[in-house]
């Protein structure tokens, strides 16, 4: 059973649909790269890099993979990586809507506990695109499906000696967000913004600080 | 070829993986320790419809002291070395608070500061064993702040009191002290320590084994490098409640608080103690807070911080033991 639900999860991870970037679908047009960088709150003050690859398909598909870590003094024990696919489902003149799923892997680091996480995440954004400008609603479900832990010496002698590691199940967490995301096109380059509410998924508690906004650059390769 | 290979491999080191025992987040004793409920062989009492872990050192017809911990939903481990007070002719009471570290949990709703004043009338009737017994509150911290409620609303009930470091008897002063001794300096390891693993680990209202290991991992935060209240290190716990945490900081925000307005009628000498690297309390903030007692003595213990009891005990002890002799 337990290796049944780790396939899904790898499977997830691996092949399901993405997005990482926030994109300006009106200026993308024969793009195929995407380069990606960003700063922004995503449960810390976050760095972010990613890529996006555009598929040669009648509906624009694209390839994702976006890699990011929290701010601190110690730079790669904490991390969030993310591949997948966009689609875009609703294609018309203006209005466009897309759909995107990511499989997730990270980390966490400190001095009680490692942590290491397989998720996913599902996002939808609807909205306005023009080629110079969009502004579009999104709405997201970022969900931690199964969860290692390793605690450290610390934590067993000063918190509780008989703490048990290894891998937990169900899923230890799971958090909603809804926003908005806007950027500005030029040349080949856009500049955008994301910025939104956290909720976790019973709708009742949040995390410590419940939102989250991204500031990010992107440029188009041909 | 290769790619069945690895595909083989990969399925392997699953199988392989997959013989361990699955663990579930929410099973007692996983993360958390088991709380007097789920482990009879703790030391506990059943009073006021609760019931508490607790346990005593000393001679039970000499004069109580008791131990009130910090929190709110903290625990007495980091208090056990005050049980040295029991070879100098004192009974000395530890008890864990209703839904904190190893007692009995409730709901969140079901808290209030006078359930917590009633449960300590509860544990001093407990273990009294005679009308003129003496009874002493030794708070830290919080427990220290519960101390000095229930000398406000019962003065007479006590013969005297401890307080180290109360962060702030009312809500303005506790505004003061949280507001100096918990920045959250974004750019800091420390800070991203306690909000990343957010996007982990949820738990709903009732799920205390979650909300307890959260809030068990967040504390790394108080002991940090360069934090304000001049924490050495790890100090020992047994668990935090979370649900007793965010009911009073509910009703601390919601409702307020001032245990200060009848503090000048009682007419024993208190003790102020206060380390010298707690840069956020100090002697500032200790003659705020001694200025609502008629008769108070400030003592700085050196060279330690807000974990004073754990860290310095060596230093604390003597001036704690002069000040019991004095008010003999």
């Amino acid at each position: 059973m337990k290796t049944y639900k780790i396939l899904i999860v790898l499977f997830f991870s691996l092949f399901q649909l993405t997005k990482a970037q926030t994109i300006n679908w009106k200026s993308l047009e024969s793009s195929r790269h995407i380069l990606n960088t960003a700063i922004g709150w995503d449960y810390g003050l976050t760095y972010n890099v990613g890529y996006g690859f555009q598929l040669k398909t009648k509906a624009p598909i694209v390839l994702n993979a976006q890699f990011s870590i929290p701010s601190g003094e110690k730079t790669f024990d904490d991390f969030n990586s993310k591949i997948g696919v966009t689609l875009l489902l609703l294609n018309s003149p203006n209005l466009k809507g897309s759909i995107t799923a990511n499989g997730i892997y990270r980390k966490y680091d400190s001095p009680f506990v490692c942590m290491q996480n397989f998720g996913s995440e599902l996002k939808g954004a609807i909205g306005y695109y023009k080629s110079k400008w969009f502004i579009a609603g999104e709405i997201g479900f970022d969900k931690a499906i199964v969860t290692h832990f390793k605690h450290s010496s610390i934590f067993r002698e000063s918190v509780y000696s008989d703490v048990k590691d290894g891998w937990y199940e169900p899923a230890t967490g799971g958090n909603f967000s809804y926003g908005l995301q806007t950027g500005y096109s030029f040349k080949k380059s856009d500049i955008t913004l994301n910025i939104g509410k956290v909720l976790s998924q019973d709708f009742k508690t949040s995390p410590l600080i419940p939102f989250y906004t991204k500031i990010g650059f992107n440029y188009r390769i041909n | 070829m290769n790619l069945k290979i690895m595909a083989v491999a990969v399925l392997a080191c699953l199988t392989l993986y997959s013989c361990e025992k699955e663990l579930y987040i929410n099973e007692p004793g996983n993360m958390v320790p088991k709380t007097v409920e789920g482990d009879p062989s703790l030391p506990s009492i059943s009073v006021n419809g609760t019931t508490l872990h607790a346990e005593t050192f000393g001679n039970p017809d000499s004069a109580l002291i008791i131990f009130l911990h910090g929190g709110p939903g903290g625990d007495y481990r980091s208090g056990l070395n005050v049980k040295r007070l029991a070879e100098d002719g004192y009974h000395v009471v530890f008890y864990d608070q209703r839904g904190s570290g190893l007692s009995k949990r409730h709901e969140k709703h079901t808290y209030s500061i006078q359930l917590y004043l009633d449960d300590l009338s509860a544990v001093i009737e407990h273990y009294k064993k005679a009308p003129n017994q003496r009874v002493i509150l030794f708070g830290h911290s919080w427990g220290a702040i519960l101390a000095a409620a229930y000398i406000n609303k019962y003065p007479t009930q006590i013969h005297g009191a401890i307080f180290a470091e109360p962060g702030g008897f009312n809500k303005d002063l506790l505004n003061e002290y949280g507001g100096a001794s918990r920045k959250l300096n974004p750019l800091l390891e420390k800070t991203s320590d306690v909000l990343y693993y957010d996007q982990f680990l949820t738990g709903r209202e009732n799920e205390h084994e979650v909300l307890d290991y959260k809030l068990a991992i967040m504390s790394s935060f108080s002991y940090a490098q360069g934090n304000d209240e001049g924490v050495e290190g790890p100090f020992p716990f047994w668990r935090n409640g979370a649900a007793v945490l965010q009911a009073f900081s509910s009703i601390s925000e919601n409702e307020g608080f001032d245990f200060t307005t009848d503090l000048d009628q009682f007419q024993k000498k208190v003790l102020f103690i206060y380390g010298e690297k707690n840069k956020s309390y100090g002697l500032s903030f200790a003659k705020k807070e001694a200025a609502f007692f008629p008769l108070a003595e400030l003592v700085q213990i050196e060279n330690t911080g807000h974990q004073m009891i754990h860290f310095n005990w060596n230093s604390v002890y003597p001036k704690v033991l002069n000040y019991l002799t004095s008010i003999k």
